[in-house]
């Protein structure tokens, strides 16, 4: 995969030599990449450590460069260049300063499939879901004097998935900062776990949000 | 290249700004000086349309025939129209799409009674630079849907104005706000208008305004208070009487100025004048005003929280609340602003111009005289489309910073299908069934069984936060680019008929037309510079009057001939011999404009 942010070897407008997004010479908006390398859009090596006030001065740095508000003045050719340049930035930030989102464009960039919602529960977790997804279908039964005993149960509940969450998170971060980094079946199972987790912890505010409403 | 204008286009009242050397500045009427123009548009039967205050006055005799919160109406269907709005307005009943009112014996659309206000505003505008305006910035809810913000689009576009930008509403108003108090940090804008509710939570750092998370609500607003308060009033009337929609109309006015009394006294009393009756009188107070508005109030909390949790913030990490929108002077509203975010919310910005400034500046920022400002704004609402068993697969998730642009990969559930229907949807909920439609189009692909055909989509949002949806069929390598076309928007021939009837219909004659217009544009130069020479003559340069004073003699002698070339040529004869008169007088005036606010606020 091409480890560039831009399609192009030489800038188009004055063929200085250019790797990054912006040409260092005229500050004209590259054209991206088929799949542009979200590290290279900002800059960055592809490493999964991500200094993260260093990563959100880039955001902004490369932003003032191409969003679309500093080309309303300027050509079709540059203000499309612009939304496309600015949307990649968009996605590299909203990626790579997400641990898990980070994770699963490794894997990606490594071709490894996550595997979705459709690998089903993973096996540690399968007990403890089964239990849960009971007692929200209690609560969402649950006639008006039960329904406080109930919500008390899985808010207790959503504590206790959304601490194991915050652990797993956290674990994360210490993987990727250990020598030599993840394995990627490692990283493949742990993300998987947290997908999996996250939609949970959906299911539990919705079913709660409605109980309130 | 002439300068480009911020209009807040609001529910009760609209203004414009722009971006002048010394910071920001609302545009006031350069008839009577005010600086709110109210969002009321009257359909005379005569043909007549009158726009701003006359028309707000005109809601009293003629209920039915003045539309005053247009806004709510903007992007929306014939469907969803509520019993409530049916005894404020008449509809063109059984249409399909697009909502139209009928007013004054004419059929219009919201997008066309929002252009009149525009047009009011670009006049203010054009008065006030004195030159022809044709580029705006224009603010929009930060809940609005890709339908609203088309629908806002439109107006602009019937309006004759090319809307640059769509800026959402709180995002505006913390541009006023950060560029007023040189502040960083996280800062929460919590906006109540007339009719819609917007938080946003925005991180103001080096310059860079990136909004974190918006919610809101786009019918909920001082309307709502006036409407409830009205209902005391109206309760002292028979109900026969108390249902006509002249009177309601008035009982909603009085009900709007007690509770502006009351955000100041703690007891006030509303009078409704009749024809033919004792006029009705009813004394309220704070606390019953409270008690009647409390759950209107109480909505926008989980707003609130929700934008919050999805910021990743708790209140405590919020380091000012800015309040923006009329109906956060309302005592009750600050108190629960500040239960909210646990902090008393900062109210010394003019509530009601915030949003305008912030329209202005963003003005400034597109035209390229603000360089050192960003704004990172981001897509309030989720964006998918619907998949098999209807449910609804998200593409891309609210709040997602724009520009965005996703690709997702999709195939076929059935055998030797020809065609994929797909059904672009905005909204929060699992089934598609339960979010708002935004447009529908159908793919052909190659006859092959389930599953095989590999179909990508992609979504586009732009700075607007207005979606552009292209689907390519990956194995033909066949791609369809789609624009979406909203299901209750306007089509471009329906814009363009409109553009055409909005000039006068008995004159088709297009030299006709443009000589007439030529000469309002003359007439209005003609008014604004004479004004300008008696009001501000210290300020000319020697032999600058003389040669004013010529380029509009010419003017006036042209202007009542049939050349609209040559009058248009002499327009522009005298606004270039009379612009740097004219910068020099809107300096002036903006610093008087300032000073006077600071002596208002000792």
């Amino acid at each position: 995969m091409d480890t560039q942010a831009t399609g192009e070897r030489q800038c188009w407008r004055c063929r200085q030599d250019v790797t990054a997004l912006v040409c260092p010479r005229c500050d004209a908006v590259q054209p991206l990449s088929g799949e542009p390398d979200l590290f290279a859009v900002l800059g960055l090596p592809r490493r999964l450590v991500v200094d993260p006030v260093d990563l959100e001065q880039r955001y902004h740095e490369t932003s003032r460069l191409v969003h679309p508000d500093r080309f309303q003045t300027a050509g079709a050719r540059e203000r499309e260049l612009s939304v496309d340049a600015s949307a990649a930035v968009n996605r590299a930030y909203r990626t790579l300063r997400d641990p898990i989102a980070l994770g699963r464009y490794w894997l990606a960039l490594n071709g490894v499939a996550l595997g979705g919602g459709q690998q089903g529960v993973p096996p540690a977790l399968a007990a403890q879901v089964f239990a849960i997804q009971e007692q929200l279908e209690e609560l969402r039964a649950a006639r008006a004097e039960e329904a406080p005993s109930h919500r008390r149960e899985v808010s207790e509940r959503r504590e206790e998935v959304a601490a194991r969450l915050a652990r797993l998170r956290g674990e994360l971060l210490e993987l990727y900062a250990a020598d030599g980094g993840p394995g990627l079946e490692d990283l493949r199972q742990r993300l998987a776990e947290i997908a999996y987790l996250r939609t949970l912890l959906g299911d539990i505010d919705e079913t709660l949000e409605e109980g309130a409403a | 290249m002439s300068r480009i204008i911020g209009i807040d286009l609001g529910t009760t009242n609209s203004l414009v700004a722009f971006l002048g050397e010394d910071g920001p500045a609302v545009v006031p009427d350069p008839g009577t000086g005010a600086r709110l123009l109210p969002s009321a548009v009257a359909f005379l039967p005569s043909g007549e349309v009158v726009v701003g205050e006359r028309a707000r006055e005109l809601a009293v005799e003629r209920p039915l025939d003045t539309i005053l919160s247009v806004k709510r109406f903007m992007g929306l269907g014939f469907e969803h129209v509520t019993a409530a709005d049916r005894q404020r307005y008449r509809f063109v009943e059984g249409g399909e799409g697009i909502v139209r009112f009928d007013v004054g014996g004419r059929t219009v659309t919201a997008p066309q009674v929002s252009s009149y206000i525009l047009r009011e505003l670009k006049r203010w505008a054009e008065a006030a630079l004195g030159e022809a305006v044709t580029q705006a910035v224009i603010t929009v809810p930060a809940y609005f849907n890709d339908s609203q913000r088309q629908a806002t689009k439109d107006a602009g576009r019937l309006a004759g104005l090319e809307v640059l930008r769509l800026v959402n509403e709180p995002t505006a108003a913390s541009l006023a706000y950060g560029l007023e108090r040189g502040a960083e940090g996280v800062v929460a804008v919590y906006d109540l208008g007339g009719g819609t509710f917007d938080v946003s939570i925005l991180k103001l750092r080096g310059g860079v305004f990136e909004v974190l998370a918006t919610n809101g609500d786009t019918r909920l607003g001082g309307d709502d208070m006036d409407e409830r308060l009205a209902t005391l009033l109206l309760a002292e009337l028979p109900a026969e009487i108390g249902s006509r929609p002249e009177v309601r109309a008035r009982a909603r006015a009085a009900a709007e100025r007690a509770k502006r009394v009351l955000s100041e006294a703690p007891r006030t009393e509303m009078v409704l004048t009749l024809s033919g009756r004792e006029p009705v009188r009813r004394a309220v107070t704070r606390a019953e005003l409270e008690d009647l508005i409390r759950e209107i109030v109480l909505r926008t909390a989980s707003p609130c929280r929700r934008a919050l949790k999805d910021a990743g913030l708790e209140p405590a990490e919020v380091r000012e609340v800015v309040a923006v929108g009329g109906a956060t002077r309302v005592p009750l509203v600050r108190r629960t602003m500040e239960e909210l975010f646990q902090r008393p919310p900062l109210v010394d910005l003019n509530p009601e111009e915030v949003v305008a400034l912030g329209a202005g500046i963003q003005a400034g920022i597109l035209g390229g005289s603000r360089r050192d400002m960003l704004l990172l704004d981001v897509v309030p609402l989720s964006l998918g489309i619907a998949t098999m068993g209807g449910v609804f697969t998200r593409l891309v998730d609210r709040n997602t910073t724009i520009p965005v642009s996703v690709k997702e990969t999709f195939t076929t559930a059935v055998d030797n299908q020809t065609a994929v229907d797909i059904h672009v949807l905005q909204g929060e909920r699992e089934l598609a069934a339960d979010n708002r439609s935004l447009a529908r189009f159908k793919i052909p692909i190659d006859a092959l069984p389930a599953g095989v055909p590999r179909l990508e989509v992609t979504f586009l949002v732009d700075a607007n936060g207005i979606l552009s949806v292209t689907a390519a069929d990956l194995r033909t390598g066949c791609e369809r680019s789609v624009e979406v076309k909203p299901s209750y928007g306007l089509t471009d021939e329906e814009i363009e008929r409109m553009l055409e009837e909005s000039f006068d219909h008995a004159e088709t004659d297009v030299q006709e037309r443009q000589v007439r217009e030529a000469r309002v544009e003359a007439e209005m130069i003609l008014h604004a510079t004479r004004e300008q020479l008696t009001r501000a003559a210290t300020l000319l340069e020697p032999d600058e009057g003389e040669q004013i004073r010529a380029a509009l003699r010419s003017l006036e002698t042209l202007r009542d001939g049939e050349d609209y070339l040559a009058i248009r040529d002499a327009i522009e004869a005298l606004s270039r011999v009379s612009e740097p008169f004219a910068r020099r007088i809107m300096d002036r005036s903006l610093n008087e404009a300032m000073a006077q606010r600071r002596l208002e606020e000792l």
